[in-house]
C-alpha cells in the first residue's frame, strides 16, 4: 500500500468517526431508557427518523432558516418520545418485558409505514449545513457538514451529562435506574421520571435523526432498521448503562465501519462490526465500561 | 384455489419459524437469531437438492442438523448474557449470517446455466417440486404434515417433565437453579431444538419459493419469528399457530382490500393487541375459558 492509499484510509476513518456521533447519541438513548425502565425500546431509532421527517414537514409550512430544522427535530423528537411511552409502555404491566418488546416492534413498523405513507416512499432531501465548507488539514480534508454534525453531537452529549449529573431531574433519573423501590420511598414518582426520560431521549433521538439526515443528505424510512441495529451494538459495546461508554463506542463503530468499508468493500462492512460485537460479548461481556454489579 | 393453497403453505412455514422461537422463549430468552438458523436451513437444503441432487427429506434432515448444531454452538457464548444483551447478540448473529450469504458464492455448471448461491443475486432455480411433479396441493399437504409432526412433538414436550423444566427456567432462573436444574444446559437444549425446527422450516421455505436471497432473512423476519409466539401467548403451541393465522392470514392477506392503509394498520394492530392482551391472544386465562366451554358438560356430570 502506498502513501496515497494510506491518506485515503485515514480520511475515510476520520469521516466515519465524525459520523459516529450519530451512533453515539442513539446509543445514549437506548442506554438511558434501558437504565430507567429495564425495558428495550426498539422503536427508538425509527422514532428518531420520524422526528427528522416531522421537522421537514414543519419547515415546509413556515419560512425559517435551515438551522431551525435541528431545533424542530428536537421538539418533534420530544413529542414523539412522549407518545411512544403512552402507546407502547403506559398500559402494559411492568412485569411483562416480552409485551413491551413486541409493542415497540409494532410501533417501529407503524412509524416506518406512516413515513412511507406520507412521502409515497420517496427519499426526501435533507438540508445539510456548511456542506460547501471544506477545511483542509495537511493532506486531509474535513467536510464542513460532518464537522457540524460532530460538534452538534458533542454539545448534545455535554448538555445531557450536565442534566444527568447536575440537576435534580438527573439525580431522580439515576436514582430510579439504580433502585426503583428505594427511590419511590424517597418520594420520587417513577411514572414522572419514566415520562421525562422518554421525552428527553426523544429530544436526543430527534437531533440524532436530523444529524443523520444532514450527514447523508437525505432521509429514507430504510434508515431506521440499520440505525436500530447500530444503536444497539453501540449500547452493548459501550457497556449497558454507561454514557461515556456509548459515546466512545459510537465513535469507534463509526470509524471502524468506514475502515472496513475502505479495505473490504461495502458488502462486507457490517459483517466485521458484528464480529467485533461477538468478540466483545465473549471476552468482555460488560462492554468498555461495565456497570458495577451487586445493585439488586 | 392455488392462491389459498399457497397462503396455507406460507402459514405452515411461518408456523415452523414461530415454533422455533417459541422453544427459546419458553426458557425466557428472546432470540432474534431464528432468521439466521432459518437462512442456514434454506441454503443448506437448497444446495443439497440442487447441487448434490439429493431427495428432499434427507436434505431437510441435514439442514435441520446443521442449523441445530449452529444454534448449539451460538448458544454457548450468547446465553452467557441475558435480556437486552442477548437480544443484541442474537440480532448480530442473524445479521452476520445474512451478510455471510450476501457474500457467499458457490456455483456449479449444469448444462448451459450455473446453479447455486450467487452472492447478492441470491440462489435461483431451486426447482425440486416442479421437477418432481409435485402439485401445490401436494406441497401444502407435505408442509402441514411436517408442521403437525413438530406441533405434536412440542405439545408432548410441553406436557412432559422437560416442558416443566423449560417453564421453570423461564419463570424464575434463580428458583430453577436452586432446585438443581442446570439452567445453561436447559437454555442451550431449547436453543438447539429451536435451531432444528428453524432449519426444517428454512429448508421447506427455499423449496416452495424456488428463489432465496439474503434480504429475505433480515431483522424483519427475525422479529416476525418472535412476534408469533409473543402475540399468540406462550401457554401452548396453538397460540403460535393462531398468531401466524392472525398475522399472515388476516393482517397481510385479509386486509389487502385496504390498499396502502393495510401496512399502517399492521403495526398499529400489533401495538393494540399487546396493550389489550399483554400475555398474548391465547394466554392461560383464555385456555381455561375455552376448556370450560368445551368440557363444561363433563365437569357438571363429574360434580
Amino acid at each position: 500500500m502506498d502513501l496515497l492509499d494510506l491518506i485515503d484510509a485515514v480520511q475515510s476513518v476520520a469521516d466515519g468517526v465524525l459520523f459516529g456521533a450519530t451512533y453515539a447519541l442513539l446509543g445514549i438513548g437506548f442506554t438511558l431508557i434501558f437504565g430507567v425502565m429495564h425495558k428495550l425500546n426498539l422503536s427508538y431509532a425509527a422514532a428518531s427518523i420520524g422526528a427528522a421527517y416531522a421537522s421537514l414537514l414543519i419547515l415546509a409550512g413556515i419560512e425559517a432558516p435551515a438551522i431551525f430544522v435541528f431545533l424542530m427535530a428536537a421538539v418533534a423528537g420530544g413529542v414523539i418520545g412522549g407518545l411512544v411511552y403512552l402507546i407502547a409502555f403506559k398500559f402494559i404491566p411492568l412485569a411483562n418485558p416480552l409485551a413491551t418488546l413486541m409493542s415497540t416492534v409494532g410501533l417501529l413498523l407503524l412509524i416506518d409505514e406512516i413515513i412511507v405513507h406520507s412521502t409515497a416512499g420517496v427519499p426526501l432531501n435533507y438540508p445539510a449545513l456548511f456542506s460547501d465548507v471544506i477545511i483542509p488539514m495537511g493532506p486531509f480534508n474535513l467536510r464542513g457538514d460532518l464537522i457540524f454534525v460532530f460538534a452538534l453531537g458533542c454539545v448534545c452529549m455535554v448538555v445531557l451529562l450536565l442534566l444527568l449529573y447536575r440537576t435534580k431531574l438527573g439525580l431522580a433519573t439515576r436514582a430510579v435506574s439504580q433502585q426503583p423501590i428505594a427511590s419511590e420511598l424517597c418520594g420520587i414518582s417513577i411514572t414522572h421520571v419514566n415520562v421525562l426520560t422518554f421525552v428527553l431521549t426523544g429530544v436526543v433521538g430527534g437531533i440524532a435523526g436530523a444529524m443523520t439526515g444532514a450527514a447523508i443528505g437525505m432521509l429514507s424510512p430504510l434508515l431506521s432498521l440499520p440505525l436500530t441495529v447500530k444503536g444497539l451494538i453501540v449500547t452493548v459495546i459501550g457497556g449497558l448503562g454507561s454514557i461515556p461508554g456509548a459515546i466512545i463506542a459510537g465513535l469507534v463503530v463509526g470509524g471502524l465501519e468506514n475502515f472496513f468499508q475502505f479495505f473490504r468493500g461495502v458488502s462486507e462492512r457490517d459483517l466485521y462490526i458484528m464480529l467485533l460485537l461477538f468478540a466483545f460479548l465473549i471476552f468482555r461481556p460488560g462492554g468498555i465500561f461495565p456497570t458495577t454489579a451487586g445493585r439488586d | 384455489m392455488d392462491f389459498y393453497f399457497g397462503l396455507i403453505q406460507i402459514i405452515g412455514v411461518h408456523t415452523l419459524l414461530g415454533l422455533s422461537a417459541y422453544c427459546v422463549l419458553l426458557t425466557g430468552q428472546v432470540s432474534l437469531a431464528q432468521a439466521g438458523f432459518f437462512a442456514i436451513g434454506a441454503y443448506v437444503a437448497g444446495m443439497l437438492t440442487v447441487i448434490a441432487q439429493w431427495p428432499l427429506v434427507p436434505a431437510l434432515g441435514v439442514s435441520a442438523l446443521v442449523a441445530g448444531a449452529t444454534a448449539c454452538a451460538v448458544g454457548f457464548p450468547a446465553l452467557r448474557v441475558k435480556g437486552l444483551m442477548l437480544v443484541v447478540a442474537t440480532v448480530a448473529f442473524g445479521e452476520a449470517v445474512r451478510l455471510f450469504f450476501f457474500n457467499f458464492t458457490y456455483q456449479v455448471q449444469a448444462g448451459n446455466i450455473r446453479l447455486g448461491p450467487h452472492g447478492g443475486e441470491g440462489f435461483r432455480q431451486i426447482r425440486y417440486f416442479p421437477e418432481n411433479g409435485w402439485t401445490t396441493l401436494d406441497v401444502m399437504l407435505f408442509i402441514w404434515a411436517v408442521v403437525a409432526l413438530v406441533m405434536a412433538g412440542l405439545w408432548w414436550l410441553n406436557r412432559s417433565r422437560a416442558g416443566a423444566v423449560l417453564r421453570a427456567v423461564g419463570e424464575d432462573e434463580l428458583a430453577a437453579q436452586s432446585t438443581g436444574i442446570n439452567i445453561t444446559a436447559v437454555k442451550i437444549s431449547a436453543m438447539t431444538v429451536g435451531g432444528v425446527i428453524a432449519g426444517i422450516g428454512g429448508g421447506i421455505f427455499a423449496h416452495y419459493t424456488t428463489h432465496i436471497e439474503h434480504v429475505q432473512f433480515g431483522v424483519v423476519l427475525a422479529t416476525f419469528a418472535i412476534a408469533y409466539p409473543i402475540l399468540g401467548g406462550l401457554s401452548n403451541v396453538f397460540g403460535t399457530l393462531l398468531a401466524v393465522i392472525f398475522i399472515q392470514g388476516f393482517l397481510i392477506e385479509g386486509l389487502r382490500f385496504m390498499g396502502d392503509w393495510r401496512n399502517l394498520l399492521f403495526g398499529g394492530l400489533i401495538v393494540l393487541a399487546m396493550n389489550v392482551r399483554p400475555r398474548g391472544l391465547l394466554d392461560a386465562g383464555a385456555m381455561l375459558a375455552l376448556k370450560r366451554l368445551f368440557f363444561s358438560r363433563k365437569e357438571r356430570s363429574d360434580a
